[in-house]
């Protein structure tokens, strides 16, 4: 025990957050290898020195800043849409069966169609511009948050509805102070993945139904054959989607304080 | 003895089936009960397990509605569950998003009581239940005993005419559930509120109680009522009394045959 354990500790937790970092570290290391004795074309695959230098100009001219922020942009409105959309519908559709029984089995022919499979009638109805694109987002991010908030409504305790209607709580109150708050440790994850899944598609919308963006960004750059740009361009897809996810569970570690251990009630 | 009897709650004749989605007819969980029960008296519901003590108390909250029959509070049918009729849950059913503070306070701010005030109203109250200092707790942060009586001052808060508690301290252990039984004895000789109180515990039963109402299964219905003749408030020393044994076994030799038959201990006869 005493210093020298609680050093040890430390140092292992520090090897520990090491060893994380080997792995894609000898991958970039190889890489770089591969590239400099010319295994690999650096056209097809430009080596890391290459993308670091890519993306340090990229973001010096302002360039990648300004594409993320359109894309960032598109998700976040679309990704509200869904947001409110999905979490009422789940409500009304969890709280209400004879309403459900009706909407259910036109939620689930819809929900297997891919959202990429919209992009042609979203470019018809809405042109190019951002419209396609939240509309692409949307269509994405609805369906988790709905499933979930669905779920969430229909797992309700009904002790504890019980206990707050005696308790003289009216309808607004119910949904508010109850209803809601019981769902959201499930109805929150739901939220999360929809919104990943809506940065893919708003990605996706953007190679087809857009003129800025990052998916525009790499497509373009694929035309100009400007691979280190895409793949820069890829990169940045993936730290963004990652920072948020990230920004997701933090928020939900905040929001629901309660779930923080221990059983219900 | 001789003086008008002053009823709060009538059940009337109450049948209860529950359909069962099985191909037989469902189950009846109670059958032909008639009640009255007294303001401020503290009623308690005795049986085994499965006698439909639940489903009465669900019935008198007004969560379920009789099959047929009827329930009246004073007077007029319980429509549903209200808040002069409020319910202490066997698990307790606090609401894991708030804190204790504001599991209290849920009941007034359902009334539309300013937060100020019922902020106030909640902390005299938790002080009642003992659980100052426990305010901006989570209920999962503290102890069983500590979740019912938190349970018990959200229950009380919107001043209910009747508080129905089902099995309160079945989940405790054994010396939690003895100092809550005194501490229930307590608050039910200070506030004069009527309570009925379901229990499958004799001792707790003759403990707590002004009547004991024994039920009985299959289907379940109201089979006698016991007096308690004991003094309020209850106190611990009672529990040695000769009329607190005597009313005991009295009640152990009426309800015998029905858990050996919840046992399946039908064997040998009494
Ligand atoms: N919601 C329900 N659906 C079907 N059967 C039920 C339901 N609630 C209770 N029962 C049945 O009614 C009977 C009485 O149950 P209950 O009132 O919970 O008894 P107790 O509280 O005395 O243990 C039992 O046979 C039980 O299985
Ligand atoms: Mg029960």
């Amino acid at each position: 025990m005493g210093d020298r354990g609680i050093n040890a500790m430390k140092l292992t937790r520090l090897s520990g957050s090491f060893r994380r970092f080997i792995g894609i570290g000898l991958l970039i290391v190889a890489w770089q290898a591969l590239a400099t004795f010319n295994v690999i074309n650096p056209f097809l695959l430009p080596p890391p020195s290459r993308l670091v230098a890519t993306f340090w100009d990229m973001l010096i001219d302002g360039s990648l800043l300004i594409h993320a922020a359109s894309s960032l942009e598109r998700v976040v409105v679309g990704f509200a849409a869904a947001a409110a959309i999905g979490t009422v519908l789940g409500v009304v559709l969890g709280w209400w069966p004879a309403i459900s029984e009706q909407l259910i089995p036109v939620v689930e022919a819809v929900r297997p169609i891919p959202p990429i499979a919209w992009t042609p009638l979203a470019i018809l109805w809405f042109g190019i511009g951002n419209a396609p694109s939240y509309f692409l987002v949307f269509i994405g991010a609805v369906f988790p948050v709905f499933i979930n908030t669905f779920a969430a409504v229909r797992g309700l305790d009904r002790t504890q509805v019980n206990a707050a209607l005696c308790l003289g709580a009216g309808p607004r109150l119910l949904i508010t102070d109850v209803v809601v708050p019981a769902s959201l440790p499930v109805i929150f994850p739901g939220l999360r993945i929809a919104l990943g899944v809506g940065w893919m598609c708003v990605v996706a919308a953007e190679l087809i139904a857009a003129q800025s963006g990052l998916g525009y960004l790499i497509q373009q750059s694929r035309m100009l054959l400007q691979t280190q740009v895409v793949l820069t361009g890829m990169i940045t897809i993936g730290m963004i989607g990652f920072a948020m996810n990230a920004g997701m569970v933090w928020l939900e570690r905040r929001l629901i304080p309660w779930k923080a251990g221990g059983p219900r009630s | 003895m001789s003086e008008r009897k002053d009823v709060q709650i009538s059940v009337r004749d109450v049948a209860k089936r529950f359909d069962s989605r099985g191909a037989d007819e469902g189950i009846t969980a109670l059958s032909a009960v008639n009640l009255e029960i007294l303001r401020g008296e503290f009623l308690v519901l005795l049986g085994p397990s499965g006698c439909g003590k639940s489903t009465l108390l669900n019935l008198i909250a007004g969560f379920l509605k009789p099959s047929s029959g009827s329930i009246l509070h004073d007077g007029a049918a319980v429509a549903g569950p209200d808040r002069r009729r409020t319910v202490v849950f066997q698990e307790y059913a606090l609401f894991p998003w708030m804190t204790v503070q504001q599991n209290v306070e849920f009941g007034l701010k359902a009334q539309g009581m300013p937060q100020r005030e019922r902020r106030g109203v909640a902390r005299d109250l938790l002080s009642v239940v003992r659980l100052s200092g426990f305010e901006d707790r989570y209920p999962h942060e503290i102890s069983g005993g500590m979740k019912q009586r938190a349970a018990i001052a959200r229950a009380i808060a919107p001043s209910p005419d009747i508080l129905l508690m089902d099995e309160p301290f079945g989940a405790l252990d054994a010396q939690t559930r003895v100092l809550l039984q005194e501490e229930i004895a307590r608050i039910s000789a200070e506030t004069g509120k009527t309570i009925v109180f379901v229990t499958h515990s004799i001792d707790e039963a003759v403990f707590l109680g002004d009547r004991i109402v024994v039920m009985s299964s299959r289907p379940g219905r109201v089979r006698e009522i016991y007096p308690v003749e004991l003094a309020r408030p209850r106190v611990a020393a009672m529990r040695v009394d000769a009329a607190f044994r005597d009313l005991v076994d009295k009640l152990w030799t009426s309800l015998r045959p029905d858990w050996r038959a919840e046992t399946g201990d039908v064997a040998q006869p009494a």
